[in-house]
């Protein structure tokens, strides 16, 4: 019996790329899940708990909780940072609340990033993708750091047909994002940016494949600005192209 | 967000030559410690060690400054402890005013700068002069150091060429050894007459009251032998309990630092000098600095007093290789003492959430810094603590943000709609529109050019909202049904480290290996022959006196030989200091080796003056080849090191890499260093 998915889609995603929420459902479909869709999901509340706004931040991370507990199952997050966010910083948030506290470890203890999920716990290496090109892989800080998954990404995109993988000079540098930190200081976050831009360039690759919305947000918008051709990829829009 | 901070990061940014020497030290220092993180078997055991003693340090702070304390008194070292700098300062003035201190010499401490002592001793008549190569510079410049371990690291050799041309008279030049024989025989000067030597200290040991000075001129070892006096500075929280805590930080500090298995010069000073001893200061002083710490000791940033100084978080931070340690200031303009990561949470817990919270919100929390950490400090955790307001000033309850207003009022009402998915689709179903109409205007192309000042426009643009968000377009039912009891496996990283291989040479072998990579020279011989071998050694450097260890101190007939070969031979002592400083060459026995990091431990005391290892540019070093230990805690437990008043592990010739990280060999202590192993025992 294939394994029911909750899937969380978080709040960029949603608004800003649905057509990579609906490569995802493909993509873990393909991989034998049953993807169900809780339909009371937002906002983890990352982007409060990192302007330091840690009141707004539980009311997000409430409603995130509220929103998965009648749902079972493993929940699939398709971003590095708020998959940590909720395996790591609820219990930071919650600290000195052990009601929630409860309810927001065991919503943790399900919570796994995307492609962690596909080769850890589906057990997938080849979902018989394709890509006719050069491509490379930026590590999403989060991702790498706070969950340590890095081998899971890059045996999928291994396992991608026809593609020439080359590895990213620097590939764990931060791109500069960091939520409201590339807001609040445009500049720093733009000299970072244009470094992890330079390396794409050096790398030879056309796609950069990420895990986190974020960071493709920010790469794109950078790339876009400076009117260059590489483009920045989720992984499963790379993993849904067969 | 300080005005004063935005307009430092401005001008960093727009400094190519600091652009260049931050690229340069970020690349070089994150290889070197990559690499001497390889060589040890279980780094991340280590880590977590190391965070764990840290841990039980802070939270028994109290006790283990007790037995501290205790300890060193009876070892006669002059305890003092100091609330705040305004104390510290004071203290330091009446030891300088009742030795009638004319000339200071001090090797680095940060906690000096922490409490500005420089300034308010200049302002009472002592002359003050920065020992350290990089310190030195800044100094000359009038500036305060910009990186904890390199305090010069924003110069390039051009800028320290023009101001030692400016301010020694040195003919212009980009010869970086030039530049640091430069500073040698001038600060060679200083140490001599100094009256009073001033150091920090990077680990007290509480079990044995010895001080752990570490530093690679020689310049730390100057100031804590040759002057009268000696005052060392230390944070309170720079305690470890035990002599193999020691050997766990210094596995771990000198790696982070500078990518070094030991530093060249471990100083380990338990007394003043002795009775017998023929070197070394009369009076041994410690100031026990709080100024804040143990207030931060019981906030929920308490975790930032773990911090051992060594600076591999600023080396791996994205956002300190942009703009470098003089930009991070407070809200006045006031500079902050420890830059980079670590600064952004010492700079608010001690010196108030006011004037320097805002440094924490200059992170994009990307994780280096813990990474790099060796004490394994949770620096993102914290800085989203210092953002949130929690800590000294305010417990969790009464915190309050320090966000920006218009960044507070965007995410209230982010918030009010993220917590409805009613009011979150109306939202998006707006943004939606907007997009849409956006598209037409932009005939297609998904991307909008937000003004600079909205902050994201500055440099990138931004991707137009999706006309229909993912939850119009996925219509499915959720599944509340788990169709079985998942069982799964508990997340994390499953990947395992491959042991480095071991080695499995002979100890002699490898002890010889590490000392010749570090540029010292190995030789093996019987006792018979070894005058014959040093002999050698001063012919080739045509040297014809010498500084060396008391003759019952080395072996039978040695100094003999060498007499009647026509070397004249000088047994060095605190009062004929000043007229042997010229000397080229002195001998010394070693207590022992350490194979692990090619090193030799060299005790003081009785007939064994610490100035025959220290002075010279040529330092020649007698070894029985039963002495030579595999690792340091082995050495560090032996009971004669907090026997004798100081000791210390030599790594290698005296070095530096304060100029453009480029290492050059000999600086204040000897730039030779010959090991010869004795095969009889």
């Amino acid at each position: 019996m294939p394994t029911t998915v909750q899937l969380f889609i978080t709040c960029i995603l949603d608004t800003l790329y649905p057509e990579t929420g609906e490569a995802i459902v493909r993509v873990l479909e393909r991989a034998g899940a049953r993807v169900s869709y809780p339909p009371n999901q937002t906002c983890c509340g990352q982007p409060a708990f990192n302007a330091g706004l840690r009141a707004h931040a539980r009311k997000m991370a409430i409603q995130t909780i509220c929103a998965f507990e009648p749902y079972k199952g493993p929940v699939v997050v398709p971003s590095g940072s708020c998959a940590a966010m909720i395996r790591h910083s609820y219990t930071e948030l919650f600290a000195d609340d052990h009601k929630w506290l409860e309810r927001a470890l065991k919503l943790a203890q399900r919570t796994y990033e995307f492609s962690e999920f596909l080769v850890d716990i589906l057990g997938v290496t080849d979902l018989g993708a394709r890509f006719d090109g050069r491509m490379t892989y930026h590590s999403s800080c989060h991702l790498l750091r706070d969950l340590g998954v890095d081998r899971q990404p890059r045996t999928l995109l291994a396992g991608i047909h026809h593609a020439e993988f080359v590895e990213l000079p620097n590939s764990t540098d931060c791109c500069g994002f960091g939520g409201f930190f590339s807001i609040e200081h445009p500049e720093i976050s733009s000299a970072m940016m244009d470094r992890k831009i330079e390396n794409i360039e050096r790398s030879g690759a056309s796609v950069v494949v990420s895990c986190d919305a974020g960071c493709i947000t920010n790469i794109n918008g950078g790339l876009h600005r400076k009117h260059k051709n590489q483009r920045a990829m989720h992984i499963a829009d790379i993993l849904d192209n067969v | 967000m300080g005005n004063a901070f935005h307009s430092r990061i401005r001008s960093a940014l727009a400094d190519a030559n600091l652009q260049l020497a931050l690229d340069a030290n970020a690349e070089k220092r994150i290889k070197v410690r990559q690499t001497a993180f390889e060589s040890l078997s279980n780094p991340e055991q280590l880590r977590a060690r190391a965070h764990n003693m840290r841990e039980d340090v802070i939270e028994h702070l109290d006790v283990y400054l007790e037995t501290f304390i205790a300890r060193a008194r009876k070892n006669g070292v002059i305890v003092h402890r100091a609330a705040d700098a305004y104390q510290a300062i004071n203290i330091v003035m009446e030891i300088a005013s009742q030795k009638e201190a004319k000339l200071i010499a001090k090797s680095k401490t940060m906690v000096s700068e922490e409490i500005r002592l420089n300034p308010a001793l200049e302002e009472h008549g002592f002359q003050v002069v920065e020992t350290d190569l990089g310190e030195y510079i800044v100094q000359l410049r009038g500036e305060a150091p910009s990186h904890i371990i390199t305090p010069a690291v924003h110069l390039r050799r051009q800028d320290v060429g023009k101001l030692f041309e400016e301010k020694l008279g040195l003919p212009y030049t980009e010869d970086i050894s030039v530049m640091t024989n430069a500073a040698r025989s001038t600060l060679r000067q200083v140490f001599l007459d100094a009256d009073i030597g001033i150091s920090g200290v990077n680990f007290g040991v509480a079990e044995t009251g010895t001080l752990c000075v570490v530093t690679n001129e020689g310049n730390g070892r100057m100031v804590t032998t040759i002057p009268r006096t000696h005052i060392a500075l230390m944070g309170i929280e720079r305690m470890v309990p035990t002599m193999d805590d020691l050997a766990l930080m210094l596995s771990l500090l000198p790696r982070s630092a500078t990518g070094q298995k030991l530093s060249v010069y471990t100083s380990l000073l338990t007394s003043p000098r002795r009775m017998d001893d023929p070197d070394g200061p009369q009076e041994r002083h410690i100031i026990l600095i709080d100024n804040g710490r143990f207030e931060v000791r019981r906030s929920e940033l308490s975790e930032i007093l773990y911090c051992i100084r060594c600076g591999a978080c600023l080396n791996a931070c994205p956002v300190f290789r942009e703009i470098g340690g003089h930009a991070y200031v407070g809200r006045n303009g006031m500079g902050s003492t420890y830059p980079g990561p670590v600064g952004s949470v010492i700079s608010p817990a001690l010196f108030g959430q006011c004037e320097f919270g805002h440094l924490a919100r200059a992170s994009s929390l990307c994780g280096a810094c813990k990474e790099a950490c060796p004490v394994e400090i949770d620096l993102p955790k914290l800085l989203l603590r210092v953002r949130a307001g929690i800590g000294v000033q305010a417990p969790r309850a009464l915190a309050k943000p320090n966000t920006p207003k218009l960044l507070k009022l965007g995410v209230g009402i982010f918030t009010l709609a993220a917590t409805s998915p009613k009011r979150f689709a109306v939202t998006q179903w707006l943004a939606g529109l907007f997009g849409s109409a956006a598209t037409l205007f932009s005939k297609g192309d998904p991307w909008i050019r937000l003004p600079a000042f909205s902050g994201w426009g500055y440099s990138k643009d931004f991707p137009l909202p999706a006309s229909k968000p993912f939850h119009d377009r996925y219509n499915t039912q959720a599944n509340p049904i788990a169709d079985e009891e998942h069982k799964l496996p508990v997340h994390g990283d499953t990947s395992t480290k491959s042991s480095p291989k071991k080695y499995d040479e002979d100890l002699l072998a490898k002890f010889s290996d590490e000392l010749e990579a570090l540029g010292g020279k190995f030789y093996s011989c019987s006792t018979n022959e070894v005058w014959h071998k040093i002999l050698e050694i001063l012919q080739v450097h045509d040297v014809k006196e010498i500084l060396s260890w008391d003759v019952g101190t080395l072996p039978d007939r040695l100094l003999e030989n060498l007499t009647e070969a026509g070397i004249q031979v000088v047994f060095p002592t605190s009062e004929n200091i000043r007229t042997i400083s010229h000397i080229r060459a002195g001998i010394t026995g070693a207590f022992g080796a350490i194979a692990e990091s090619g090193s030799i431990v060299i005790l003081g005391g009785a007939g064994q003056p610490l100035t025959a290892s220290l002075l010279p540019e040529i330092h020649i070093a007698l070894l029985q080849e039963k002495d030579v230990f595999w690792q340091l805690s082995q050495v560090l437990n032996m009971g004669e090191i907090e026997q004798v008043a100081a000791a210390v592990l030599i790594s290698g010739p005296s070095r530096t890499a304060d100029i453009e990280m480029t290492l050059t060999i000999g600086v204040h202590g000897p730039g030779e260093l010959h090991i010869i192993c004795l095969k009889d025992g």
